[in-house]
């Protein structure tokens, strides 16, 4: 009886003061891969926010409604897989005192998880899943009220770039090579619709396809070159995007490589080596500490987790500005509820200094007949990247100027 | 020759040298089925095992040449465990829990390998020289020969081993009829035990060659334990000529099937290939058809 009583006790004591504790924290969580295929980029986007929680957290946290409050991180590991994905959304959204959701890297797991957020009205910014659909699928179903904003350069945004860079290259046929996930099945249409879009002068000879796991790429890398292709347009992960490079180097197939902002990923670069060299792809963020405006984030990244290359990059900046962005949102809502945090993203009076940019207003009021209004990148804001010697350069070096914020975006 | 034939032949002859890596861990099962009647259904990830031990030792700055006898002496301890640990007693008793306690321990092999060295595949380096080769304008690379000498010089060995030195003599006499062998003097829990290793130390030399093509990952096991398990029954458990010839054939015909028919078809094959074989020709396609006297 005492013993019962003393353990009672001891669950009020505990439960009253994590009450009281809730009060001065915003409880934040930063959902992702943290391992498998995807992993790169999922820890490099959930270092990159934990950086920006970290600076915020010193500096006294959030001021809400008058009084300062630290920033809690919830994490949860979605592993890349749709239906873990689903199973983490559900979790978070029945806490009940999460105020936003930063994450998610694979457009399946936002497809398959988002409901549940939306369905509680949990604001989620998601970066750096780039897949059409993750967004789209909102606008489809014609949702009025909609939390979900996105913090990277989408899918259409990409293949825009990649058609172009094509044309630009003097291409005339291509091969389009792709996953057989979720995201590689959308960037394909993405690219044929760009290919279209752009006056059709690319002619697509091959269009192949492969699973998550494959290693021998040789048969859909000898269909696209039987057909005359002068390069492969690819959208895919890191792995598969590696074994796709070590085919084409054994069948001494020497067309460029075109793909989705994945050829940044390490577990590309690191795998491929110099098979990897040459492939092009859309970077919102370049690992480059001569750039005035990165340099501060680059730096701070490698020292709070001592690397000397971040594993992605453009995930880690993605990741940081995000941050900041929900930051000043929960500052300007006044409060840690959700529905105010989402009234404040789609309209931010305050412009935020990130990494990548200076982000004014990158948000506005959902219309689902235009689904820019949740998206923050314009084709503008994204530059060409281009992998040298196990990093990623500016394919272009006079868009250093853009990426300072010298140029106008 | 057309462009269409050629790519063809390229298609078969690459699937045909990986087609001899699923031969050499289809060896594995022959080892161990001809002296105890049992097979390591965990054999794929004795493979994965090996290949992250070898990557492991060179990561600690062995050279290639110094890793793979390390995986290998690794892959033979764990052969012998699997023996010790889910084999011996079940038949002693005489049942099949065998099976499951083999696939068992692959499981839990998995699962160490993936709190050891995580969920990601990794590059598995190796000095093999850059470039590619070519003959009559199929190209192969140098780790796709290194496996298919590999797996041949590894199996010549073994076979020879067995043949003329004293510790494969007894192996054989245990296959043959373990009662008589064990009136002539030879242990026959020892020679089981022996083939267990051999087994294991072949599985992990097939990771450390078959790695630098494919990547280590905790996953890698699974399709080639299947792959090479449809490979032993095509041909038999008692023929290793067998075995590469059924390794090649299998390895031409998914290659050819993932090109022809997309790439999703790939696996079709070695299934269709397996049940065939468990229909028409149970002792396998170069077995030898044992007719117990009672």
């Amino acid at each position: 009886m005492k013993a019962s009583r003393f353990i009672l006790t001891v669950l009020l004591s505990t439960s009253l003061s994590s009450g009281a504790m809730a009060a001065d924290v915003v409880k934040i969580a930063i959902t992702g891969p943290f391992s498998g295929g995807s992993a790169p980029m999922g820890l490099s986007m959930r270092d990159g926010a934990k950086l920006a929680i970290s600076q915020i957290n010193k500096n006294g946290g959030i001021t809400v409604g008058g009084t300062k409050m630290k920033i809690e991180i919830i994490e949860r590991d979605d592993e890349g897989k749709n239906d873990r994905g689903a199973l983490v959304a559900q979790e978070i959204s029945s806490m009940g005192d999460i105020s936003a959701v930063i994450g998610t890297v694979n457009t399946g797991v936002a497809i398959m998880g988002d409901k549940y957020y939306v369905e509680k009205g949990i604001v989620k910014i998601i970066t750096p899943a780039a897949g059409s659909a993750s967004m789209t699928q909102w606008s489809k179903a014609g949702t009025k009220d909609l939390p979900i904003f996105r913090f990277a350069a989408h899918d259409g945004i990409q293949a825009q770039m990649v058609v172009e860079q094509a044309i630009r290259l003097g291409l005339k046929k291509v091969a389009i090579l792709h996953d057989a996930t979720n995201y590689g099945v959308s960037g394909r249409d993405d690219l044929i619709e760009q290919i279209k879009k752009q006056g059709g002068k690319l002619k697509v000879v091959a269009i192949e396809k492969f699973a998550i796991g494959d290693k021998d790429m040789t048969g859909q890398l000898i269909k696209a070159k039987v057909s005359g292709a002068q390069a492969i347009l690819i959208w895919g992960i890191g792995p598969e995007l590696a074994a796709v490079a070590a085919g084409k180097e054994k069948l001494g197939f020497k067309v460029p490589m075109i793909g989705g902002w994945t050829l940044s990923m390490s577990n590309f670069i690191d795998t491929a080596g110099a098979a990897g060299n040459g492939a092009l792809m859309p970077q919102t963020f370049i690992e480059d500490e001569s750039i005035q405006r990165a340099r501060p984030f680059i730096l701070a990244y490698r020292k709070a987790y001592g690397v000397a290359k971040i594993p992605s990059p453009v995930s880690a900046a993605q990741g940081y500005d995000a941050t900041l962005l929900l930051a000043e949102a929960i500052h300007e809502a006044g409060s840690t509820r959700p529905a105010q945090i989402k009234a404040a993203l789609e309209n931010l009076k305050v412009t935020v200094k990130g990494t990548i940019a200076d982000w004014k207003k990158p948000w506005s009021k959902w219309d689902p007949q235009n689904v820019e209004t949740h998206e923050a990148f314009r084709r503008a804001n994204t530059v060409m990247g281009k992998v040298q010697n196990s990093r990623v350069v500016l394919a272009n070096p006079s868009d250093k100027a853009l990426l300072e914020g010298k140029k106008a975006r | 020759m057309n462009a269409e034939f050629l790519a063809l032949a390229q298609m078969a002859v690459g699937g045909g040298l990986m087609g001899m890596a699923y031969a050499l861990v289809a060896y594995g099962f022959q080892l161990t089925y001809t002296a105890g009647k049992a097979v390591n259904f965990g054999q794929g990830e004795l493979v994965m095992l090996g290949a992250f031990i070898g990557l492991s030792l060179t990561g600690i700055g062995l050279p290639y040449w110094a890793a793979v006898p390390g995986a290998m002496v690794a892959g033979a301890a764990l052969g012998w465990f699997v023996e010790r640990s889910a084999v011996r007693l079940a038949l002693q008793q005489r049942n099949e829990g065998w099976i499951l306690l083999t696939i068992i321990v692959g499981l839990f092999g998995v699962s160490a390998a993936e709190n050891i060295w995580g969920r990601d595949d990794k590059p598995f380096p190796a000095p093999w020289p850059e470039g590619t080769l070519e003959f009559f304008g199929i190209s192969v690379t140098w780790p796709e020969l290194i496996i298919a000498a590999g797996a041949l010089g590894i199996m010549t060995l073994v076979e020879l081993a067995k043949r003329y030195t004293m510790p494969g003599i007894a192996v054989q006499a245990v296959s043959a009829d373990p009662d008589s062998a064990e009136l002539c003097g030879i242990r026959s829990k020892s020679a089981i035990s022996l083939s267990w290793a051999v087994s294991g130390a072949a599985a992990a030399f097939a990771g450390t060659i078959i790695a630098p093509v494919t990547t280590v990952g905790p996953t890698m096991a699974a399709a080639l334990t299947l792959k090479a398990f449809s490979v032993a029954v095509v041909a038999g458990l008692d023929s290793g000529f067998g075995l590469v010839l059924a390794g090649i054939a299998l390895g031409s015909a998914e290659n050819l099937s993932g090109f022809l028919l997309g790439s999703g078809w790939r696996e079709a094959p070695g299934l269709i290939l397996l049940i065939l074989a468990l229909a028409l020709r149970p002792q396998g396609v170069f077995g030898k058809k044992i007719i117990r006297k009672v």
